[in-house]
């Protein structure tokens, strides 16, 4: 046990420089309050609106880590890449990937101050808080009849998906629109199709359409059985007649017998 | 002029004399040739034709056949000359330009080659850019309709839209192809393969031919057929290859005066294997890939030192294509897409023993499948031969497909209702159609997409993907309609669908062995590639290129082992009931092509039985007049040149002996230049007697009538000896049909004089003669049959 203490002893008698040490202490503590933030506000996904300033603070203090240099060397440097583990960079790397992949950076405007969030984002949250707001007010517990909930919000329900469909180039916006908008529209939309039914409308006969396509199917058939009847009558190909050996010498034989 | 003299008198003294006579009325009508076709005198021989020539199966001895006939060689195609002519200007060429020469021109060859895969790739990078865009356009101005009209009731208009948009496509390229270039129509792989194999396919290697088919390949993608670029890419190569290495276009009437040393069968054929190589290359970003698929569809005559030119050729077509690509999606040098098709990374799958058997399986039912798919579009195919021969019939029939296909997939995306929440996997157009918001229709999302994103789909795609029912319909549909689409008037090619049918019923078996297999983790991926190699060997029959193009476009090499097993197993069910859809459509054709080996169990068939038996020939110095009629009235593209008979005893049977073989093109070359000896010290001084007066008329001589022979002409002499080849490889009356066949197919020979035990000529052997005798397996059984001639096919 004694050997032991010693050995890590001797371990702390290489200090890092002051300045780094404090740094790191805070970075790892702006690391944990992003993660705890990350995780509570993860179902439904408000990530990116809630956490966006432990997000700033967690990125400024990395950056502070890199710029920070003392005696030539940047404090990152004395704690990156020394090890097989490598944990300071491999925690801030996931931490930013979960961050990049929910494109939370598009819900805010980074100005100099820090992130602000963008018009467009407050346009959707009031829309969106409109439109639930209408289906939780008109909800009726006892009965199942949701026809009348979809008359009452479709007007919202339809700005909203509109103004959604308007955020991005192709319409979906997977890969474009933060996180946050992209689930509360999942979730709009599956309350309002799955739980409320509004899309069964969409389901009509379309006799018209059924005709059509019968029609066009029966093209291709009238097409081959005409022109099996209807063609001209041709003249079928001759067989050549082959020159052989054989045959000749017995063509000349009977001409000579002739 | 003492021996032209008493030539011209005995013209027309040799009237029993066993060579044939131009004059003589009775033999001359036995040849087999068209113009000579009397249809008169047929009975006398009626029951030697029972049999045939040597007791060979063979059917009725019919005066008529029904077009659309597998046993019919046209006598309409010609062969490519393979075999050099060691005439005296060749030998003064060559001691003019000495090693040097040799030198320059294998450094242009592989200029040349450089050349070739580079445009090849830049023509692939055109294709499929196009295709890319037109679609994008197509597809989303489509789903606008179908969105605003769905809410409506009034789904018809997005469909008549849809309808409409194909058919108008269609339309273009198919009247491309019915009516300005016919032999661009489908894949152009039958026609590369027959050209690589020596018959000269008319125009299928001209500008105008790219042409048709570059802009005929877009359409017909575009317009939404059940069809590949990948095919179409194959013949794009040939083209390219024969068009530079030629150095001149008789359709631009362009003569760059280069490469004019190229201007001969044998190097055309070596530049356009590796040209087809290339396509192959750029179809599928597979190089080695292209190099065997040369090497196994096409080329009889095969070298190392091709070998090595093609596989350049194929790696640049790759790395230009990759470029041209990289670049135009936003990543240059990045080198991400070698190939159009791109079957995307796939994950090396690992696989027990066990699962071998699985794999037989999936082959068999691939090969089943193929035979089938084969068998449909054969049917097909001979109602299209009797049926549908005008032009403005195969425009219409492209146009109806066009339509169904767009009914089909409309009426799949109507009634099965497969939905998928948006945003989980990358789709371009997702379309809701009846399913609920924020989810898109199955479907739709992979019939508004071009086919090959769709194979990727199917390979990709978690298990969960693609509800069974749904799969299976799409198998069926899409099943029916590539078989009917392949054959149709517009340039498209069958890979893609049928990798496509094959993935789809893959994953579909795939499912099933889940839902028996709960325990286990089976891998979609796996069983949708098998599946794919599965459909598209069944159907193409092809092995060793195949296995390599489809481990070269998934990047695999642990994946060999069940493929081979898969295409092997699927070949093996496939021909167990027919051939192999290229050689279906090449015996349709009626092209005279001559297989790998010779038939079995014929070493007891003998020159002399399949020779023509009466020759044309030629003297040594012979009587221009003579040449014009004879040129005039025959079609033979080669003419023994042969001593001057000793006697003129008219009762005695004579054969003359061989001194060379002269060809159609010289003589006609000599006759437009008027190279007579009466003029021989007027004329010929000025200009020199060169090879590159015959180089320069390459590859289209002028016909005989064309030409103007004035009366006094045709008195004059030619001395043929200059010009002929001296020594044409010739083989005595006894040998036997195998080894005939040796000697013509691997020395790829168009004429091959037979003769007697003094060096006499007694018959002619071409490729017809031998293509006649042809192996046919079925069930099980094999035979031997002869097959008849025509010449109106």
């Amino acid at each position: 046990m004694k050997s032991d203490g010693k050995y890590y002893r001797s371990y702390i008698e290489f200090p890092q420089p002051e300045l780094c040490s404090k740094l790191l202490d805070s970075f790892a503590e702006s690391a944990s309050n992003f993660t705890v933030c990350s995780i509570k506000y993860a179902r439904p996904i408000r990530l990116c609106e809630k956490c966006v300033d432990h997000y700033a603070q967690f990125h400024a203090i990395y950056e502070n880590l890199t710029d920070t240099v003392v005696n030539g060397t940047s404090c990152l440097a004395l704690f990156i890449s020394q090890d097989r583990l490598n944990a300071i960079q491999e925690f801030h790397d996931n931490l930013m990937t979960i961050w990049d992949k929910g494109n939370c950076n598009d819900c805010f405007d980074w100005t100099a101050d820090g992130p602000e969030i963008k018009n467009s984002t407050l346009e959707f949250n009031k829309m969106f808080s409109n439109t639930m707001n209408c289906i939780t007010s008109n909800m009726n517990p006892f009965s199942n009849n949701t026809k009348e909930i979809c008359n009452k919000c479709m007007g919202f329900y339809i700005r909203l998906d509109d103004y959604y469909k308007s955020l991005s180039k192709d319409s979906i916006g997977v890969d474009s629109i933060c996180m946050d908008i992209v689930d509360s529209m999942n979730t709009t939309r599956s309350i309002w199709s799955k739980n409320l039914h509004c899309c069964d409308i969409r389901k009509t006969p379309e006799l018209i359409f059924l005709t059509c396509t019968v029609i066009v199917a029966i093209l291709p058939l009238l097409f081959y059985i005409t022109v099996r009847y209807c063609r001209p009558i041709r003249d079928l190909p001759n067989v050549l007649k082959e020159s052989r050996f054989k045959q000749s010498i017995l063509r000349s034989v009977q001409g000579r017998i002739n | 002029m003492n021996n032209s003299n008493s030539s011209l008198a005995e013209g027309n003294s040799e009237t029993t004399c066993d060579t044939a006579q131009l004059i003589s009325n009775d033999e001359a009508s036995t040849s087999n040739y068209g113009q000579l076709n009397n249809h008169e005198n047929y009975q006398d021989t009626e029951e030697n034709d029972l049999h045939g020539s040597h007791g060979v199966r063979r059917r009725q001895p019919i005066q008529k056949i029904e077009p659309g006939s597998m046993n019919i060689l046209s006598a309409k195609y010609e062969s490519l000359d393979y075999d050099t002519c060691e005439n005296h200007l060749l030998l003064d060429e060559e001691r003019k330009r000495g090693y040097p020469f040799i030198v320059w021109k294998d450094m242009a060859r592989w200029f040349i080659i450089m050349l070739i895969g580079m445009v090849t790739a830049l023509i692939a990078f055109i294709i499929d850019i196009c295709i890319e865009q037109f679609s994008d356009i197509k597809y989303m101005e489509l789903k606008k309709f179908v969105d605003k009209y769905v809410l409506m009731d009034k789904l018809y208009i997005p469909y008549l839209l849809w309808v409409l948009s194909n058919v108008c496509i269609v339309f273009i390229g198919s009247v491309l192809v019915a009516y300005v270039e016919p032999v661009a129509a489908g894949s152009g792989i039958p026609q590369v393969k027959c050209y690589l194999n020596g018959v000269k396919v008319p125009r299928v290697v001209r500008i105008k031919t790219l042409l048709v088919k570059t802009v005929g390949v877009i359409t017909a993608v575009v317009g939404g057929l059940a069809g590949g670029k990948e095919g179409p890419m194959i013949h794009s190569g040939a083209v390219v290859a024969a068009g530079i290495s030629q150095g001149k276009s008789t359709t631009l009437n362009r003569d760059f005066k280069i490469f004019q040393y190229f201007r001969e069968d044998h190097e055309k054929r070596d530049f356009v294997s590796a040209g087809a190589a290339a396509g192959v290359s750029a179809a599928f970003g597979a190089p080695i890939g292209g190099v065997l698929f040369s090497l196994e569809e096409g080329t009889s005559f095969w070298n190392q030192a091709l070998t090595w030119r093609t596989f350049f050729g194929t790696v640049v077509s790759t790395f230009t294509l990759n470029v041209a690509l990289s670049a135009y999606h936003g990543h240059p040098g990045e080198l991400s897409y070698p190939g159009l098709l791109n079957l995307g990374k796939m994950e090396p799958f690992p696989f027990q023993f066990y699962e071998l058997p699985v794999f037989i399986l999936f082959g068999g039912i691939g090969g089943f499948l193929g035979a089938l798919w084969n068998y449909i579009n054969y049917k097909l195919a001979v109602f299209r031969i009797r049926y549908i021969t005008a032009p403005y019939l195969r425009v219409i029939e492209a146009c109806l497909v066009a339509a169904a296909s767009a009914t089909c997939g409309f009426l799949m995306m109507f009634l099965l209702n497969d939905c998928r929440p948006l945003g989980e996997d990358p789709t371009k157009v997702p379309l809701q159609l009846f399913c609920a918001d924020g989810e898109y229709n199955a479907m739709a999302a992979i019939w508004f997409q071009t086919p090959e994103a769709s194979v990727r789909s199917f390979l990709h795609d978690p298990i969960g993907s693609y509800q069974p029912g749904s799969m299976l319909a799409f198998v069926a549909c899409y099943f029916l309609l590539s078989t009917w689409t392949f054959g149709l008037a517009v340039s498209s090619g069958l890979f893609i669908p049928n990798l496509l049918t094959g993935a789809a019923w893959g994953r579909l078996l795939a499912i099933a062995m889940q839902a028996m297999l709960p325990s286990y983790t089976i891998n979609p991926a796996k069983y949708a590639l098998i599946g794919a190699a599965a459909q598209l060997g069944g159907v193409v029959r092809m092995t060793i290129s195949l296995t390599v193009i489809i481990i070269e476009t998934t990047g695999q090499i642990s994946n060999a082992l069940p493929i081979i097993i898969t295409l092997v197993v699927a070949k093996w069910t496939g021909d167990f009931f027919n051939e192999g859809i290229y050689d279906i459509h090449i015996q349709l054709a009626a092209v005279p092509l001559l297989p790998w080996e010779p038939p079995p169990l014929t070493h007891n068939i003998y020159a002399s039985e399949v020779m023509s038996h009466p020759v044309f020939t030629l003297r040594t110095v012979e009587n221009v007049g003579h040449i014009v009629e004879l040129l005039k009235v025959v079609t033979y593209n080669g003419f023994p040149v042969v001593d001057p008979p000793l006697a003129d005893d008219a009762e005695v049977t004579t054969y003359k002996r061989l001194r060379g073989l002269i060809l159609r093109s010289q003589l006609i070359v000599l006759l437009q230049n008027k190279l007579y000896n009466e003029n021989a010290n007027t004329t010929w001084s000025n200009f020199n007697v060169k090879m590159n007066m015959f180089r320069r008329e390459y590859p289209r001589y002028t016909s005989i009538d064309k030409l103007e022979i004035s009366d006094w002409e045709k008195t004059c002499t030619i001395d043929l000896r200059p010009y002929m080849n001296p020594s044409p490889y010739t083989l005595p009356h006894r040998a036997s049909l195998p080894r005939l066949f040796r000697l013509f197919r691997a020395l790829g020979l168009r004429h091959l004089p037979i003769v007697n035990d003094v060096n006499e000529v007694v018959g002619m052997v071409t490729r017809k003669d031998i293509a006649r005798y042809r192996v046919w397996r079925h069930r099980g059984h094999m035979g031997m049959e002869e097959l008849l001639l025509s010449s109106e096919i």
